[in-house]
């Protein structure tokens, strides 16, 4: 067993404890939204992190996820759990067109096209009135019930959002430690190296930007159901294809907890700033915006390889003088 | 005489009006060390970048065994059993030096931990198992260079390139590469060298290929091209006074 999943059975656990100690709805919207950030900021890390795939267009499949389920289940009562599965579908297929270009586009041309692809998402989306209800949204009626997800207390969701979570960790760690995950890092490390010694690296790269879409597309499917609500000017924004970024960024390129850790952080930070500022006015929101920026400006100066890999660091650094 | 195992005809590259190769036809047989030298952009590089796939040619053809590689992806042609090293040198340098190595013997091996061993079988060869778990971004040049060769080994090819094994090594490291290559020659590996160290290349190839402006100029034993007058011609420029063409 390495360090990192004995760090992922503390924080899991814990989450998993939380909601039988903790009545306090406030808390455990908290841990539901860090559990499903860091799983989205997962899905980001297979693509950027593990593949070097840069992307700041994700929240184009969290957006395909939140409008699969709730137009199909507005529209034609079909249970969220189908339009999660027809969500993911939607995205895979979205996720192998981007990755087919990223072996046409490399470094910023890529995230550049990742940018356009999910700024066209929200152009369909909030102008194609008649289907999307074009820039209104789509509210998510509440109907009581596992099969369609809506439920009066907090504690389903944490188990749903939790289970999303051990599985993004578990697929990182299938990365880590896999075959796929080798070849993967030779990908990431020197593209013509690794296809100098055998490694497909085309194919390789569509199928990591298509695994990370899918990811996100259930990230973004959970969280309508979860809200109740899906925006076209949030879901398809770049604000959140840069907070994927950043989580996984501030806690650790390519680590498989460090998504985590960074979610924990900005989401705590978010939920803060949300409860101190909102009250007084939409322009004053923008602070974290210079918090975000700070943020990360302190990380790269301090922690370069995130507070995973810092805190990593730092344990092997002090193992040598515990006694054995 | 045994069928080629690499077989190059009528290869021909231009970038823009610079010619790198020009109608370039050899072949090559199993278990032969050929030396391909030429001064500084005769085309070498790039006729190991063509053979390897990184490159296609406006004209001519490569063959593995009679196989056409044309249009053929690099990773493609090294799952075919062609490997290389690069001139400029490039580890995967966030992973460490056993890791580096793994990529080349998981294509191979489909098991990880074989996979490992493997590798730390290959870091003995070379003479780099005490660095196995350093990153490959703290080795010197001259480690690295063992690190490639070792990587591309770890692929267990038919064929191997290597772009210059002992440029930019330390003289004392030398000897140690030189031995390395003869070796894998003796196990039935198939090699292509290229090689701006005369004295190496005299002592291991049995058979030297010269390259000057993307030409062959010049093909045969160590003994009679060294001392070919196009030869030196091309390395050392024309003699004082000649007629220019």
């Amino acid at each position: 067993m390495r360090r990192t999943d004995l760090g992922a059975i503390v924080l899991f656990g814990a989450a998993a404890l939380a909601p039988l100690v903790v009545r306090n709805a406030f808390l455990l919207d908290a841990l539901i939204l860090i559990l499903l950030w860091g799983s989205l900021a997962v899905a980001w890390n297979v693509a950027g992190g593990y593949a070097g795939q840069v992307s700041l267009g994700h929240s184009a499949f969290f957006g395909l996820g939140a409008y699969a389920a709730a137009l199909l289940g507005t529209r034609w009562d079909v249970s969220p759990w189908i339009g999660l599965i027809v969500g993911v579908a939607l995205s895979t297929g979205a996720g192998l067109a981007l990755g087919y270009l990223s072996n046409r586009l490399r470094g910023p041309y890529f995230v550049l096209a990742t940018i356009a692809f999910s700024q066209v998402l929200l152009i369909v989306a909030s102008r194609w009135r008649a289907f999307t209800q074009g820039s209104e949204g789509i509210p998510v009626p509440f109907r009581p019930g596992v099969w369609t997800l809506g439920f009066s207390d907090k504690t389903p969701w944490v188990y749903i959002m939790l289970a999303l979570a051990v599985f993004a960790y578990l697929v990182q760690r299938y990365l880590e430690v896999s075959r796929l995950g080798y070849l993967l890092a030779a990908v990431r490390e020197d593209e013509d190296a690794a296809q100098a010694l055998g490694v497909p690296s085309r194919w390789l790269k569509v199928a990591a930007v298509a695994v990370s879409a899918a990811l996100a597309s259930v990230g973004g499917t959970l969280w309508a159901q979860y809200v109740g609500f899906v925006d076209p000017f949030y879901v398809f924004s770049v604000d959140l294809s840069v907070r994927f970024a950043l989580a996984a960024i501030i806690g650790g390129v390519g680590t498989a907890l460090g998504p985590f850790l960074g979610s924990i952080l900005i989401t705590t930070l978010e939920t803060y700033l949300r409860a101190t500022f909102g009250g007084i006015g939409a322009g004053f929101i923008g602070i974290y915006l210079i918090i975000y920026g700070t943020l990360l400006i302190l990380v790269v100066r301090f922690v370069p390889e995130g507070l995973a890999g810092g805190l990593a660091a730092r344990l092997v650094r002090r193992a040598p003088s515990t006694p054995a | 005489m045994a069928a080629a195992l690499l077989s190059v005809g009528g290869v021909t590259k231009r970038f823009g009006g610079v010619v790198a190769n020009l109608d370039v036809s050899f072949d090559v047989a199993p278990g032969e060390l050929i030396g391909l030298i030429g001064p500084n952009g005769a085309g070498k590089s790039t006729l190991f970048e063509i053979i390897t796939g990184f490159c296609q040619p406006d004209a001519g053809e490569v063959r593995l065994e009679g196989r056409r590689l044309a249009g053929l992806s690099p990773d493609r042609v090294s799952r075919l059993g062609v490997g290389r090293t690069f001139q400029k040198l490039r580890p995967f340098p966030g992973l460490t030096v056993v890791e580096n190595v793994m990529v080349g013997a998981l294509q191979k091996c489909h098991e990880v931990r074989r996979a490992r061993q493997e590798a730390i079988e290959v870091l003995a060869r070379v003479g780099l198992e005490d660095k196995a778990d350093a990153h490959a971004r703290t080795l010197s040049t001259g480690q690295r260079k063992r690190l490639e060769l070792a990587r591309a080994l770890a692929a267990r090819p038919r064929l191997l390139l290597l772009d210059e094994v002992t440029g930019g090594v330390d003289q004392r490291s030398i000897p140690g590469l030189v031995s390395l290559v003869r070796d894998l020659h003796r196990n039935g590996l198939t090699l292509i060298v290229i090689e701006h160290n005369m004295r190496v290349i005299t002592a291991v190839c049995q058979r030297i290929l010269a390259l000057h402006l993307g030409q062959i100029i010049a093909e045969g034993p160590p003994a009679v091209v060294t001392r070919d007058p196009r030869v030196v011609e091309a390395y050392l420029g024309q003699v004082y006074g000649g007629s220019r063409r």
